[in-house]
């Protein structure tokens, strides 16, 4: 069974501007796949439609199998902690500490303070931040803020990541090991959905290609 | 090198825990949720101890919101304390006429203490009504100017029925006495007395009603204006999922404390003013050879309103976070 698909989901934004038109396609569970085109091409609208951040115009998406085209809102938050989600401008709380940050959505899900104390820690310690749990983002380069986003999106174990220009603003080593963070995580199983126009980062990095134009798919290279 | 095998079993272990999500049983959620209330309950009124003064400020303002039904209606629970006094006095009042003598008056004192319809009579002779009517104003030496005594001689009649139409037609039988030149039912007045506090308890309502949306908007905007200052914080937890009661609750939470808070200094303000406003009402009170004194709000009345406030403050609070709610919702 596909992890994601799309079957022709349209989007206008204000009734007449077509964001995304017939978009066909599908991921499998345990792929990892790099959504890629020009700037208003629609990554963002992809992913923001897989988030139930927003209801696709036509069409329908279903996750994991099920349909998410029409969720109901009070069934939205419980479908959003199946999926983590890391963002280019990392959606911190900067007022508390990364502890904090990273334990909310335990929080959110009611987990047991000391479960979720544990839970943390393995995911500050797998990011190689776990000596900074008690810093504020604020006192963290972006690379470590982007780190702590990342963090904060496995610490549930979801099934699937999605990444929104996890690497946007960062020098090209520090993208590397981002990268490499994700592969790790998809190498144990999750399905990871990644926008990016890094092209270079991507043509390195050998997966699954979904290229968009003008919100059409133009392109679907290099599956496993 | 004994790392790498032990490094993939646990791979192989993280994917199985991976591919489904983690179980979390009723109980522990339940324990979840009410270890959430706790810490919001206790993180809101911190958030509140950050900013004394403005917290203070919209605390007073329930409070006069409360403050002024609240004490209209004690008003007219003073009144209806007054009327309540007056109903065992329900009683007519003979006037004789003034050219009667003393004997004479007596005998028809004795003659309608005959009815079988009357309770008790009380003959008050004119020079009596006289002396007490000096002595409760104070006004002896102008009175004692006058060469003839103005005042009738009076008889107070006490009926044995409260019926006030019995009273009525007792009264218009007593005028028809001989030497009686007029007699007054004191039940009119009373039952104007009864209109005016159904009249004081619908503007009570009408006020209460009016300041009960104060309240509601000055939480509402209050609210609003914190919810705008975490709207970051609102937009981070929505998109990890949380529900939208877990969004709200701090909030709700702040509402409460702004509801109690405002109530406790409705309270306060209430015991001031009735205490500024005692020794005056006792003064004049004395003045009129009553022990009437103004009514507390009494245990009952602060519990009442100490709830209305609260209940008001977690209303509006709803409403302001329900709107913002609604506004970020997918469409
Ligand atoms: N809320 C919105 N209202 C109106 N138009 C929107 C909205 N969001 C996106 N769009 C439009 O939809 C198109 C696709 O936007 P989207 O954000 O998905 O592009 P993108 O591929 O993520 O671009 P970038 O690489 O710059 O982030 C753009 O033309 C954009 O202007
Ligand atoms: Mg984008």
């Amino acid at each position: 069974m596909a992890m994601i698909e799309f079957a022709h989901v349209g989007k206008r934004y204000g009734g007449r501007f077509e964001a995304l038109a017939d978009l066909n396609f599908s991921v499998e569970r345990g792929e990892m796949v790099f959504l890629t085109g020009h700037s208003g091409a629609g990554k963002s609208s992809v992913l923001r439609l897989l988030m139930a951040l927003e209801r696709p115009s036509r069409g329908r998406i279903s996750v994991a199998g099920h349909d998410i085209t029409n969720l109901h809102v009070s069934q939205i938050p419980f479908y959003r902690r199946q999926i983590g989600v890391v963002y280019q401008n990392h959606q911190l709380l900067y007022d508390r500490s990364v502890f904090d940050n990273v334990a909310l959505p335990l929080i959110i899900q009611g987990a047991a303070p000391q479960d979720a104390r544990r839970r943390v820690h393995a995911a500050l310690d797998k990011i190689g931040l776990l000596h900074r749990e008690k810093a504020l983002p604020i006192e963290l380069s972006g690379g470590e803020q982007q780190r702590i986003g990342i963090a904060r999106a496995v610490v549930t174990k979801p099934a699937m990541l999605l990444a929104d220009e996890p690497t946007g603003n960062l020098d090209p080593q520090l993208s590397a090991d981002i990268m490499r963070l994700f592969e790790d995580f998809n190498r144990i199983g999750t399905t990871v959905l990644l926008a990016s126009h890094d092209l270079a980062l991507i043509a390195r990095l050998r997966h699954r290609v979904l290229k968009l134009r003008d919100g059409r798919l133009i392109g679907d290279e290099g599956a496993a | 090198m004994s790392q790498t095998p032990r490094r993939s079993t646990e791979a192989a272990e993280k994917s199985r825990r991976g591919a489904r999500s983690h179980r979390i049983t009723f109980e522990s959620r339940s324990r979840a949720w009410r270890r959430h209330h706790e810490q919001m309950a206790v993180d809101s009124l911190h958030r509140l101890r950050q900013r004394p003064l403005s917290s203070l400020m919209t605390m007073l303002a329930i409070a006069i919101a409360m403050v002024l039904p609240a004490s209209l209606w004690l008003a007219l629970s003073s009144a209806q304390l007054l009327d309540n006094n007056l109903d065992d006095s329900a009683r007519m009042t003979l006037y004789l006429d003034p050219a009667l003598s003393e004997s004479q008056a007596m005998d028809i004192t004795d003659r309608v203490r005959g009815d079988s319809d009357i309770a008790s009579t009380e003959l008050i002779t004119a020079a009596a009504g006289l002396e007490s009517f000096q002595q409760r104003l104070g006004m002896s030496d102008a009175l004692a100017m006058m060469d003839d005594n103005p005042l009738p001689a009076t008889i107070l009649v006490q009926p044995r029925s409260r019926d006030p139409d019995a009273a009525q037609t007792l009264t218009e039988r007593l005028g028809k006495i001989e030497g009686v030149t007029d007699a007054r039912l004191d039940m009119a007045w009373l039952e104007r007395l009864r209109e005016l506090s159904e009249l004081g308890r619908r503007v009570v309502l009408a006020f209460g009603v009016l300041f009960a949306l104060g309240v509601l908007l000055v939480v509402g905007n209050t609210i609003r204006l914190a919810v705008e200052s975490r709207r970051q914080e609102i937009e981070v937890v929505t998109l990890i999922g949380a529900t939208h009661a877990f969004v709200r609750r701090p909030f709700l939470y702040v509402g409460v404390w702004y509801g109690l808070g405002g109530g406790i200094l409705a309270l306060l303000l209430l015991t001031v003013g009735r205490r500024w406003l005692s020794a005056p009402i006792d003064m004049l009170a004395s003045g009129f050879g009553s022990h009437f004194s103004l009514p507390g709000i009494g245990l009952g009345g602060s519990v009442l309103l100490l709830i209305c406030s609260t209940l008001l403050g977690l209303v509006g609070a709803w409403l302001a976070v329900s709107r913002h709610l609604a506004d970020i919702s997918p469409r």
